[in-house]
């Protein structure tokens, strides 16, 4: 049996280890609420773009603009969401399986630091990689989004895709992959959304300045917003996560340092009863 | 047959109800939508924004720069910013206006995309001011 001076020791430091847990639990739920705001926030914004988008789609042709043009694909492009810090559970690696069951050639561009890590660790393609912040400014998922635009219509790569994990409770966040670029599958993509706002009216649709005019401000638009909601939406999974995993953290300690208590208390009443019995013994002798 | 409008900011829902008819402000200048209307889809800009309500009264908001679609008898406004002219703060806008002024002052420094957020907001808060004043 350990001596009780070994058990203390056990006991104090994970008693640290559970204050440093829950100090880090705290400080993610404070930050998930803010980033499941912004992140429920953005919703209907995001879900509004993109039924414009379908509504218009669904009204020009294909060779319009070249966001809409399906090419035979070459070499995928794929944008990884993962977090800069570790300590949130599954979440990267969950994110890492959706990677790893990518066999065709692809490019990758990296936001968070974990997902660059990971790429350059595999030895996969990754020509970008960039910061983002905890409050996620627009501007910053702006650098990264038109760099992914600028190689498209360059023919670097053939598609846009996105890897994150999809925030829906604080308790489930859903690793997924969708398709951004070419953006002929928007229409589907909405119905998948939102199936009841079909186009009402089946008129001709006008466009004000021009057609042309709509969509170049419309298309570079809408790959912005939807992937800033992204990155909105893997943040708050982040910090969820983090806090989940955190609170199990913390509880763990909490039931650990119960079960060694007991074990502190037994052999501390062992050496006490073993005390007694020894001085018992040496005072009948000397009798 | 009334229109359903909705303006929607990336912060919030801003407007959601049944009304009459609506002046947007758009690129090619203020268009009025009336029910009935052929599906439409124009660039916002920003400017004020007139809405009949159902009991006839006239509301008014500032809204930022964005896209509108008609489709039947919905209207969708997507806009960068949106405020009904109630709730607009005079001061806290010609504060807001200065100091993306001042920050543009150095737009030489400033990457592509601070510039035209910068700009929106100068734009937004004129609108605003523009439509307070005439209210008065």
């Amino acid at each position: 049996m350990a001596s009780t001076r070994d058990i203390r020791r056990r006991i104090k430091s994970v008693k640290n280890t559970r204050q440093i847990t829950k100090a880090m639990e705290l400080v993610a739920a404070s930050k998930m609420k803010k980033a499941q705001s912004a992140a429920l926030a953005g919703r209907p914004y995001a879900q509004l773009l993109a039924s414009m988008l379908a509504s218009l789609a669904s009204r020009v042709e294909e060779s319009a603009h070249p966001f809409l043009v399906k090419r035979e694909v070459k070499t995928r492009g794929i944008l990884l969401v993962t977090t800069d810090k570790g300590l949130c559970g599954p979440l990267n690696a969950n994110l890492f399986k959706l990677v790893s069951e990518i066999k065709t050639p692809a490019k990758f561009v990296a936001i968070g630091r974990k997902g660059s890590q990971f790429l350059a660790r595999t030895q996969r393609d990754l020509i970008a990689d960039f910061p983002v912040h905890d409050r996620v400014p627009f501007n910053e998922v702006k650098v990264a989004v038109e760099f992914l635009m600028k190689q498209y219509l360059e023919g670097v790569v053939d598609t846009v895709e996105v890897i994150y994990a999809r925030f829906k409770n604080t308790l489930v966040q859903e690793p997924i992959i969708r398709p951004i670029l070419p953006l002929s599958n928007v229409a589907e993509f909405q119905a998948l959304v939102d199936p009841k706002s079909v186009n009402a009216d089946t008129r001709d649709m006008l466009f004000e300045p021009s057609a042309p005019a709509v969509l170049d401000a419309l298309l570079p638009f809408y790959v912005n917003r939807y992937l800033y909601q992204v990155v909105l939406s893997a943040k708050a999974s982040e910090h969820s996560a983090r806090m989940v995993a955190m609170k199990t953290a913390k509880d763990n300690a909490t039931k650990l340092v119960g079960e060694l208590s007991l074990e502190y208390n037994k052999a501390r009443q062992a050496a006490i009863t073993q005390e007694i019995l020894e001085i018992a013994a040496a005072s009948f002798s000397a009798a | 047959m009334p229109l359903t409008l909705e303006i929607v900011t990336p912060e919030a829902r801003v407007y959601s109800d049944v009304i009459e008819t609506v002046v947007i402000p758009t690129v090619q200048g203020e268009i009025g939508i009336l029910p009935g209307h052929i599906p439409l889809l124009t660039q916002v800009t920003a400017g004020e924004m007139r809405v009949t309500t159902k009991d006839g009264r006239t509301e008014y908001l500032a809204v930022g720069d964005g896209f509108a679609e008609i489709d039947g008898d919905k209207v969708s406004v997507l806009a960068e910013r949106a405020i009904n002219e109630a709730t607009i703060d005079e001061d806290a806008v010609q504060k807001a206006q200065a100091r993306a002024e001042e920050a543009l002052r150095t737009r030489d420094q400033l990457d592509p995309a601070e510039v035209e957020r910068l700009e929106g907001i100068v734009r937004f808060s004129v609108a605003q001011l523009d439509l307070k004043r005439r209210r008065r």
